[in-house]
């Protein structure tokens, strides 16, 4: 149990929220955002450790919150983001990488065990650093 | 003017300069003493009898034969490639060609507008099936990671277990189909994109053979791929999309082959020209019915393409839009001796 890992989701679906809610909320402290916008106000107050950011969110998007994040001027910059969308063309996947995204999963292709793998894998790389 | 008009002038000048020439010759060159003059008529006859034709000649050849070889160019630019090239009918085009002309540029337009509209029609459809089909997969994807979830309950009684595995194939599926259709949607709005290299089909197989040994030792089933006697050339293919087919029919071919069965890949040549790939297996056939319905496994693996694709024919589908893309096809047949089929995937060979 390490509350000081807190793991930012940024996701509309209510059902990945669910899930990772109730995997994770035992271990680490969970925040989530519906949208950018949203998510963008949680930073201001808040430094998670790792985001998991959708794509296709109303209002703000995956896309515009990325550029945002990553031009930020503090620490909040490097933060690890792990995109999770059910946009699964390789243009997509570029555009995100090229962008900052440090991983990308489709949601269709994987399942939510391969997720939460991917969250601990990226934290221990994280926290070797 | 018309054409008629111009060949009832031409004809008619014709007619007057040399009547009056030959007249004028009479009439002056036998009455005159001087041989100076008499060479002289003579010359003038010449130069009338032969220049004046000409003249009528180059000028009618300009009129008529100009502007459609102009229109001869244009049509065949346009035949070979839907370019267009700007026609100009100058003021002394004669009617019967301007009429020609404005009619072609007419149908030119028809052409064009009705390509246009299908485009459009094809992309919209397209787009259409593509935006369903994310519609369809946020949800589906929520249902299957609930079943997922659900099915690693261990609180669940035998027959609820049973029940939530039947719920999570089927959900498989459905993800696996609409996955095909943005698929089949990308590749018909031409978005689909290969990348084609010179391909080793025997590399290939060798490596698929690799690939799906373990599967077919896990069903009992003999897996061989026989390499060829004599050298197959290289194909020009996209490696990965070939591959895809490839491990589809491999795959299937074990599946649907009872243990105790056989796949048989082989390649051979048709003609000098293409190259095939034949995959045989003894299993239990394809029932003309079920011919749709054969790429039905949810085929989980590193696919560049979605990895899911599969159902209701449609995986099937897009192996042969591929194959055919690469200007090969892709066919399946019941064997002679009635036991199985044998699939066979054609590609051109490179070079």
């Amino acid at each position: 149990m390490n509350f000081d890992i807190v793991i930012l989701v940024v996701e509309d679906d209510p059902v990945l929220k669910n899930l990772l809610g109730h995997t994770f909320a035992s271990e680490y402290h969970m925040l989530y955002a519906s949208n950018g916008t949203e998510a963008l106000s949680i930073l201001e107050s808040n430094h998670p450790t790792l985001i998991l950011l959708d794509l296709m969110m109303p209002d703000m998007d995956g896309f515009t919150f990325l550029e945002k994040v990553r031009g930020r001027t503090d620490t909040l910059k490097e933060v690890p983001i792990i995109v999770v969308s059910n946009l699964g063309q390789q243009k997509d996947i570029d555009r995100a990488k090229a962008l900052g995204a440090n991983e990308y999963m489709v949601k269709a292709e994987v399942s939510v065990d391969e997720i939460i793998a991917k969250i601990k894998e990226v934290l221990s790389r994280d926290a070797s650093k | 003017m018309s054409l008629r008009s111009l060949f009832i002038a031409a004809f008619g000048i014709l007619l007057v300069v040399e009547s009056t020439t030959v007249w004028l010759y009479q009439k002056f060159v036998p009455t005159t003493s001087s041989a100076y003059a008499q060479i002289l008529m003579a010359l003038v006859f010449f130069f009338v009898v032969l220049v004046v034709p000409a003249t009528i000649f180059f000028f009618v050849m300009r009129v008529i034969v100009t502007p459609i070889r102009q229109l001869t160019k244009a049509m065949d630019a346009f035949a070979t490639n839907g370019s267009r090239t700007p026609l100009l009918i100058p003021r002394s085009t004669p009617k019967e060609i301007r009429a020609l002309t404005v009619t072609f540029i007419n149908l030119l337009e028809r052409v064009e507008g009705a390509h246009k509209h299908s485009m459009e029609n094809a992309r919209v459809k397209s787009d259409f099936i593509s935006t369903a089909a994310h519609q369809l997969r946020t949800p589906l994807t929520g249902i299957r990671w609930a079943l997922e979830a659900l099915e690693q309950d261990v609180n669940l009684s035998e027959e609820q277990k049973m029940l939530v595995k039947n719920a999570v194939e089927k959900s498989h599926a459905m993800v696996s189909t609409v996955g095909t259709l943005l698929d089949i949607s990308s590749i018909e709005s031409g978005k689909y994109r290969y990348t084609f290299e010179i391909v080793n089909i025997d590399d290939l197989l060798q490596k698929t053979e690799q690939d799906f040994r373990h599967l077919a030792q896990e069903r009992s089933v003999t897996l061989e791929y026989k390499p060829p006697t004599k050298r197959i050339p290289s194909v020009r293919a996209d490696r990965t999309r070939i591959q895809w087919i490839l491990n589809n029919i491999i795959e299937n071919a074990i599946r649907y082959t009872p243990s105790g069965g056989s796949v048989l890949v082989f390649t051979e040549m048709l003609g000098e020209n293409m190259v095939l790939v034949r995959v045989r297996d003894t299993g239990i056939g394809i029932a003309s019915g079920d011919r749709a319905s054969i790429f039905e496994r949810f085929y989980r693996a590193n696919n560049a393409i979605s990895k899911e694709n599969a159902g209701n024919g449609l995986g099937l589908y897009i192996a042969r839009t591929i194959a055919t893309d690469h200007g090969g096809d892709l066919n399946f047949a019941t064997n002679e001796n009635g036991v199985g089929t044998t699939f066979t995937l054609s590609l051109p060979a490179a070079g």
